[in-house]
């Protein structure tokens, strides 16, 4: 019975994580071989927000950001999204993992 | 070439880590010799995973949801930490019995439940950014001629032998006792690495609550948010911006681990005839 309950609140937070994805803030990220494009991404501060995240590179790209908490592996010619916690007003840094080069910022203002 | 090498080497440098300090622990006695089999049974149970969920993420990636992709890797990251202090405390209360203990009933159980720790934490240890490698190698290799590829796989190889070989001299070098104590921290630190990531991953999908989000902000000191301070971070747990409920944790595993390695070793009853 307990783990039933259990099952059953943890399906109720991720179905609710999905359905508010789509009335949230978003920004889009291209990833190509080791380029950002934009290298800058502007958001609200204090919302949650989501980043479009595309490799339109012909390499794997991973977008990776511990101050944003999120890590995301896109083969070439993928594209997904993470959805982002409120951030203060700040600049938190990402890169991509497999092209060390590359090194973006999300302003939040 | 190069650059696949590094990124080769720094994805599994923690899994090297991992197995490189549980192949000496096993071999540094050789009561404990047994376990080979299971560590390698584990990485290769390791290997047909990473190659499977690299391959999932490749061509079906969209049939598992972001969300259920995260706690996959959430739970294996808690398994993995669990595992870890379980081994090290493990080794501490066991290292020094084990002698002992081959004569006893307990062997054949304490044993066989060892291995298995041993196994699983291997598999996982390789599983965790073996699959990003297989990701990767697979992006790298369409567009590289199939020579330098190989031989790009085989200096992968070569890497993780001299890591090997690096801990084997660590362990004649230096005394058993204090390289054992060196090697149980680093994997207690990799522990707190894991765990700080798993929790990362409860807070993003709102399992756990921040509370105190950012408690502080030390990016001028290590920035997590640049490649350099990202490898930092995921060998210790370090948060440039920590959420209050990471460092609490934190401090519980830390506290957590120290009252378990301080506990008293188990007593062992004698074989009644």
């Amino acid at each position: 019975m307990r783990a039933a309950t259990a099952a059953l609140g943890l399906a109720a937070v991720l179905l609710s994580g999905m359905a508010h994805a789509d009335d949230l803030h978003t920004v889009s990220l291209e990833m190509n071989d080791g380029k950002f494009v934009p290298v800058r991404l502007e958001v609200p501060a204090g919302v949650k927000f989501k980043i479009v995240v595309r490799n339109v590179g012909k390499t794997a790209a991973e977008f990776e950001s511990l101050p944003l908490r999120k890590e995301k592996v896109l083969a070439p010619g993928a594209e997904s999204f993470v959805v982002v916690h409120p951030l203060r007003p700040g600049e938190y840094g990402f890169f991509d993992d497999f092209h060390q080069e590359a090194q973006g910022v999300v302003v939040a203002k | 070439m190069g650059q696949v090498l590094f990124v080769v080497w720094r994805e599994s440098v923690e899994a090297l880590l991992v197995i490189g300090i549980l192949f000496t622990w096993i071999v540094g006695r050789p009561d404990s010799r047994r376990w080979l089999p299971w560590l390698w049974g584990g990485v290769a149970l390791g290997l047909a995973g990473a190659v499977a969920l690299g391959l999932v993420i490749l061509f079906a990636g969209e049939v598992l949801s972001e969300s259920a992709q995260t706690l996959f890797q959430t739970g294996l990251m808690l398994l993995a930490c669990a595992l870890i202090v379980q081994m090290v405390v493990w080794m501490r209360r066991h290292g020094r019995t084990l002698k002992r203990e081959m004569h006893t009933a307990l062997e054949s159980e304490v044993g066989r439940s060892h291995g298995w720790g041993v196994l699983l934490l291997a598999a996982i240890a390789v599983v965790r950014e073996g699959s990003e490698t297989v990701v990767f190698l697979y992006g790298i290799g369409q567009h590289l001629v199939l020579f330098e590829f190989v031989l790009a796989t085989v200096a992968g190889l070569a890497l993780a032998g001299l890591t090997f070989v690096l801990l084997q001299l660590g362990g004649k070098y230096v005394s058993w006792r204090w390289f054992f104590r060196v090697t149980e921290v680093l994997l207690l630190l990799l522990g707190a690495a894991m765990l700080m990531s798993a929790v990362d991953n409860l807070l993003s999908l709102e399992i756990l609550p921040a509370v105190v989000d950012p408690l502080w902000d030390s990016s001028a000191f290590i920035n997590d948010g640049t490649a350099a301070g990202g490898l930092i971070a995921s060998f210790t747990g370090y948060r440039a911006y920590p959420a209050l409920t990471s460092l609490l944790i934190y401090l519980a595993y830390w506290a957590l681990v120290i009252v378990l390695m301080r506990l008293p070793r188990a007593e062992r009853k004698p074989v009644q005839a």
